[in-house]
């Protein structure tokens, strides 16, 4: 099984000769959901470009499904590998969001009506229905945001990249638009975040990749990772509250690597009946 | 975050020197004569020593060799066309070198053809020695002390600060439409025209939020046009400033007097 | 303790986008009182009308903006019906949440110089403001350098210090932080903090981060569709997990493992920090 993504020995530099990239060398599976963490200026989105083809490595091979990404140009990746950026403004342009969804469609040749179906599909999907005929340039923040991943969807990428998705949406919008993403993973596709949301890595990948200084720290699956909580402050990155609060107390007995309050709570629980403490809560 | 490169147009090169140092206002000032002076002249000699002397004034300054070499790279294809067009245009003189069809060719011709190509060098040479030794607020701030209103020079300051940004902003634009399969059509010109609507069209929403967001950051600062202001950056006339205002003036007196009066170098 | 901010059934819409069409109200009727020298934290979820209220606060609604207004907005006694942004800005500062359009000068120093400027100071009075609010923010070895070659977080810092440099009596923060990484974030509060330690600046800011909300704000207001619907101390609000929750809002990690614990217990924890949690639960485990 080839994999979805996978990077070779990848360098990468600018103008500037600053080297964004170092040595990167890892794959991405079929149907994982990997979170890109690091901070601004680690190289994440550089890396991310160059899973698309917007970037081709100065030294090393980028291959999509075994396909050489310096062998193919960004419009021809577009069909298996769809690319939300960061600032939804970047993209939208159309008198209506019905068209909008359709853009990525127009561009990848399909047929009139496998063009509407799918638009229409992508609109519900992220319940944007009832904003079909409105412009989207003039839609809140949110919506925009809905609207330009909405798009690439359409497209039914096999592979998604999401640049900081979360950005700028609050909490409730941030969390539907992930379960909406988790019914895309459920589907089969294969889903990259890049994020410093360390509560979103937590919550909803598989695995995680760490990037400080062009370097990939580390990268494996979510828990592993968010223990070696040296790792993570040298990429001046902490895990989310409750990770930390379970690591606090592991001389009360935690085992330290709660991803989400209720694994938290969970484990608590149980110490708590073990200990025979039940009855001295407060209530 | 857009990495933002540094495409500030700006071609100020730290130094320190006597150039560096001196009021922008003389700067300008020195522009203009340089200006005026070289479209009255004509002669070839008088071109070549302009040349020489901003070149040395570069120099002095500090400005390196490969930067003068940057300018002249830029330079000489105007330079060269201007060489060899003027001639062609300009028939008099007694010794031909070259006759064919209608078109004559003269020794004198050639002289005036250098003359004219130096004189385009020497006008963007005086720029140059503006630009490369002012950096971009200083230089407004001249043209504001000059008398420029400062709503005329708050708006150059902040088109010169966001062209990068609506540089940065297009490369953006155009990299998230290729991501969604976007390409240039080929095709009549029109037809490639036409094709670059959602760039365009997105780069101008940006630009135009932009714009909104920074009308309310110049409100949030309080700004008022035309109320009082005081200036952070104050700029005094030091005597190296007044010593060179008093010799451009000689220097450029004497010259127009020996072209007027003498017919030097017409 | 005075109010400092008070704003009275205050109702707003903006100017409609495309002629014939309604224009849509943003704030339906807010009452709203801040004392002096307080937090205050202002949260909800996107679109609720967060940065029209940070708009109104200074004139730039309605002045800039133009649209219907209804109601009355007064800080320290000037009413923005009668005082523009111009002048209101000279007791209220706002610090937007884009680093890249609220900074427009050539240097830092110009920036943070810009806003006393436009007061008419004399040069030595801007020398000092220019020195202290630099000063104040962590800043003061990034003087001379462009703005465009900073960090996200230092951007959002200099946006900060030429606020700042203004002295105005109220600091509206909207969202300063939202498009920062964590390291931009952590040295912005951490500015802040500073700040609060010194001087007695009433701060409002809009915050999405419910644990930057916990350790900062004396009290919350929760804005949805215009409205005010929630008030209340942090730990008032952040025991109302359900009902906030629904609301969309975040709140820190702890304090919904506390509602989960009451759920599966029956007790009647609030946890607000993580020292708080980390007491109360190793406690009991240890007995």
């Amino acid at each position: 099984m080839k994999a979805a993504i996978e990077f070779r020995k990848v360098w990468y530099w600018y103008e500037d000769s600053i080297p964004a990239l170092r040595d990167v060398n890892f794959a991405v599976e079929e149907g994982d959901w990997v979170a890109i963490v690091g901070q601004n200026g680690s190289g994440k989105t550089t890396l991310a470009k160059h899973c698309n083809g917007l970037l081709k490595p100065k030294r090393g091979r980028v291959l999509i499904y075994g396909e050489d990404t310096n062998e193919r140009r960004v419009e021809e990746l577009a069909r298996t590998v769809g690319y939300v950026f960061q600032n939804p403004d970047h993209q939208i342009f159309c008198p209506t969001t019905l068209e909008e969804v359709s853009f990525g469609l127009r561009n990848l040749g399909f047929s009139r009506e496998e063009i509407e179906g799918r638009a229409w599909e992508a609109l519900r999907a992220f319940g944007l229905e009832g904003y079909a005929s409105k412009p989207p340039a003039i839609l809140g923040y949110g919506l925009r945001r809905k609207v330009a991943v909405a798009a690439v969807y359409a497209m039914r990428p096999r592979i998604m990249i999401l640049d900081e998705p979360d950005l700028g949406l609050d909490w409730g919008a941030t969390k539907r638009l992930l379960e909406n993403l988790n019914r895309l993973h459920e589907e089969g596709h294969t889903i990259v975040l890049i994020t410093h949301n360390m509560k979103i890595a937590a919550g909803f990948s598989q695995k995680v990749l760490v990037l400080h200084d062009g370097e990939v720290l580390t990268y494996g699956p979510t828990r592993g990772v968010f223990k070696e909580i040296e790792l993570l402050e040298e990429a001046a990155l902490s895990p989310p509250q409750i990770t930390r609060l379970s690591r606090r107390m592991i001389p009360c007995g935690m085992r330290g690597d709660s991803l989400t309050v209720e694994e938290f709570c969970e484990e608590y629980s149980r110490l708590v009946v073990r200990a025979k403490r039940a009855s001295s809560l407060p209530r | 975050m857009i990495r933002t490169m540094d495409l500030s147009f700006d071609l100020y090169l730290e130094r320190r020197s006597w150039l560096h140092s001196l009021d922008p206002r003389v700067k300008l000032l020195f522009v203009a004569l340089s200006l005026s002076t070289l479209l009255l002249f004509n002669s070839l000699p008088v071109m070549a020593c302009f040349l020489l002397a901003f070149h040395l004034i570069l120099l002095s300054a500090r400005i390196p060799w490969s930067r003068i070499g940057w300018i002249w790279s830029k330079m000489w294809p105007l330079t060269l066309l201007i060489f060899f067009l003027w001639p062609l245009f300009y028939p008099q003189g007694e010794r031909v070198l070259l006759e064919f069809w209608r078109i004559r060719v003269t020794s004198a011709g050639l002289i005036q053809g250098l003359a004219m190509a130096l004189r385009v060098n020497a006008l963007a040479f005086a720029f140059f020695v503006l630009l490369l030794s002012t950096d971009q607020a200083k230089l407004v701030r001249g043209l504001v002390k000059l008398g420029l209103p400062f709503e005329w020079g708050l708006t150059l300051a902040i088109a010169l600060r966001y062209l990068p940004l609506l540089y940065g902003a297009y490369t953006a634009v155009s990299e998230a439409q290729r991501a969604r399969g976007w390409m240039v059509a080929k095709g009549s010109l029109y037809v490639r025209l036409k094709s670059y609507v959602p760039v365009l069209v997105a780069l101008i929403i940006t630009a135009l939020r932009m714009m909104d967001n920074l009308s309310m950051a110049l409100a949030a600062r309080g700004f008022q046009p035309g109320a009082k202001r005081t200036y952070f950056r104050e700029l005094k006339l030091g005597n190296a400033d007044k010593v060179c205002l008093f010799a451009l003036i000689v220097l450029f007196s004497a010259l127009l007097t020996a072209r007027f009066r003498c017919s030097f170098g017409a | 303790m005075d109010d400092i901010v008070v704003v009275e059934e205050l109702h707003f819409a903006y100017p409609p986008l495309m002629s014939g069409e309604e224009p849509v109200p943003v704030l339906k009727g807010i009452n709203l009182r801040v004392r002096r020298g307080e937090c205050l934290a202002i949260m909800g979820p996107t679109g609720a009308g967060k940065t029209t209220l940070c708009l109104a606060l200074n004139g730039i609604v309605p002045h800039l903006t133009g649209g219907t207004f209804e109601g009355s907005v007064t800080v320290a006694g000037m009413n923005t019906r009668n005082h523009g942004p111009g002048e209101m800005s000279r007791i209220v500062g706002i610090v937007f949440q884009n680093p890249e359009s609220q900074l427009f000068n050539m240097t830092v120093e110009d920036e943070v110089a810009f806003g006393p400027e436009g007061l008419g100071l004399p040069r030595n009075e801007l020398r000092e403001r220019v020195d202290w609010a630099l000063r104040a923010v962590g800043i003061e070895h990034l003087r001379r350098r462009s703005p465009l070659q900073l960090s996200g977080g230092q951007k959002q810092r200099v946006a900060l210090a030429s606020i700042l440099a203004i002295r105005p009596q109220v600091l509206v923060l909207d969202e300063p932080t939202a498009e920062l990484d964590p390291l931009g974030r952590d040295e912005f509060f951490a500015a802040l903090r500073e700040l609060r330690a010194e001087a007695e600046t009433t701060v409002i800011m809009v915050e999405q981060d419910g644990e930057r909300v916990a350790e900062f704000a004396d009290r919350v207001v929760v804005l949805v569709d215009g409205k005010v619907k929630l008030e209340g101390t942090p730990k008032e609000l952040f025991s109302q997990v359900e009902l906030v929750q629904e609301m969309g809002l975040d709140i820190p990690q702890v304090s919904e493992l506390a509602h989960k614990l009451n759920q599966q217990w029956g007790t009647n924890f609030t946890f607000l920090t993580e020292e708080e949690a980390l007491c109360k639960l190793s406690q009991l485990l240890e007995g």
